[in-house]
């Protein structure tokens, strides 16, 4: 269930003690890229069913960003990393 | 021109103590040495190390690198100082005495009063005496540490203590609870 989430510092906690940002894949444009890059990453969104990665925020635990893959079908939830380390991971 | 400063506790006149001693009491403390730690990154292990090492504090978990330290031996004005030379470049520290309420749940029936609002398990085995966490209770966000097997620490913030009281007496309907300032 989504309603559970395993947050790696504070263990198993219900899903109205985070903040949902929304989708963590858009990776940030150089600076000086064109608009139409720009224009992407800040207004243009997919819309999946099925696996997806979630920016979500433990407002109520330790107040760390993590992110959250789950399924938005099954509400499966498949890991969940703190977002400092997922994004180490990405670069 | 001189003014007179006088120390009023965000609960007083508000809590609707009840002084009579039931089997389940929540004691509010008067005045508590607060102050938030956040240790330097790379430096959380050092700072860590620090507070446990010295047996004047005790550190609460709050966040990774994080943590609440409350005092017996140092006093709200000089906790902060202190921590700051102790800890020197280690970490950061926020003095949170005068920001934060302290409240002392005990009685056989505490764990099943916090579960009417709090969403982790606090049977011994999985939240033992010792562990502290931030959680949600009812729609405040508190640190709740095991202070023994029958009882619990509640930091709240100052200004949701009142609400915080409210809902623990909701909470507690269905048991008995009494309500008092601590006597110390």
């Amino acid at each position: 269930m989504a309603s559970l989430i395993s947050c790696p510092h504070c263990g198993t906690r219900p899903k109205e003690e985070f903040f949902i940002r929304g989708d963590a894949t858009p990776v940030r444009p150089a600076l000086m890229a064109a608009e139409e890059v720009w224009h992407d990453y800040v207004h243009l969104r997919a819309n999946p069913r099925g696996r997806i990665r979630e920016h979500w925020q433990h407002v109520a635990g330790c107040r760390r960003w993590l992110v959250v893959e789950r399924d938005n079908f099954t509400h499966e939830v498949f890991g969940v990393t703190d977002a400092a380390k997922a994004g180490e991971g990405a670069r | 021109m001189a003014y007179e400063y006088q120390a009023v506790h965000a609960l007083d006149g508000t809590i609707g103590a009840i002084a009579e001693r039931r089997a389940n009491h929540l004691s509010v403390h008067r005045t508590t040495a607060v102050a938030m730690v956040l240790a330097v990154p790379g430096q959380t292990a050092e700072a860590a190390g620090i507070l446990l090492s010295s047996g004047e504090f005790e550190a609460r978990f709050s966040g990774p690198g994080e943590w609440l330290v409350l005092s017996e031996v140092h006093a709200p004005e000089t906790l902060a100082a202190e921590l700051s030379v102790r800890l020197g470049d280690f970490a950061f520290v926020v003095d949170q005495s005068h920001g934060r309420v302290v409240l002392t749940l005990s009685g056989p029936d505490a764990a099943r009063i916090l579960a009417n609002g709090i969403a982790v398990d606090l049977h011994a085995d999985a939240f033992p005496v010792g562990r502290a966490a931030n959680v949600l209770c009812s729609h405040l966000s508190i640190n709740l540490a095991r202070t023994g097997n029958e009882s619990f620490d509640l930091v709240v913030m100052r200004s949701f203590a009142e609400a915080l009281v409210d809902d623990l007496k909701v909470m507690a309907r269905s048991h008995d609870l009494s309500v008092d300032f601590a006597t110390r």
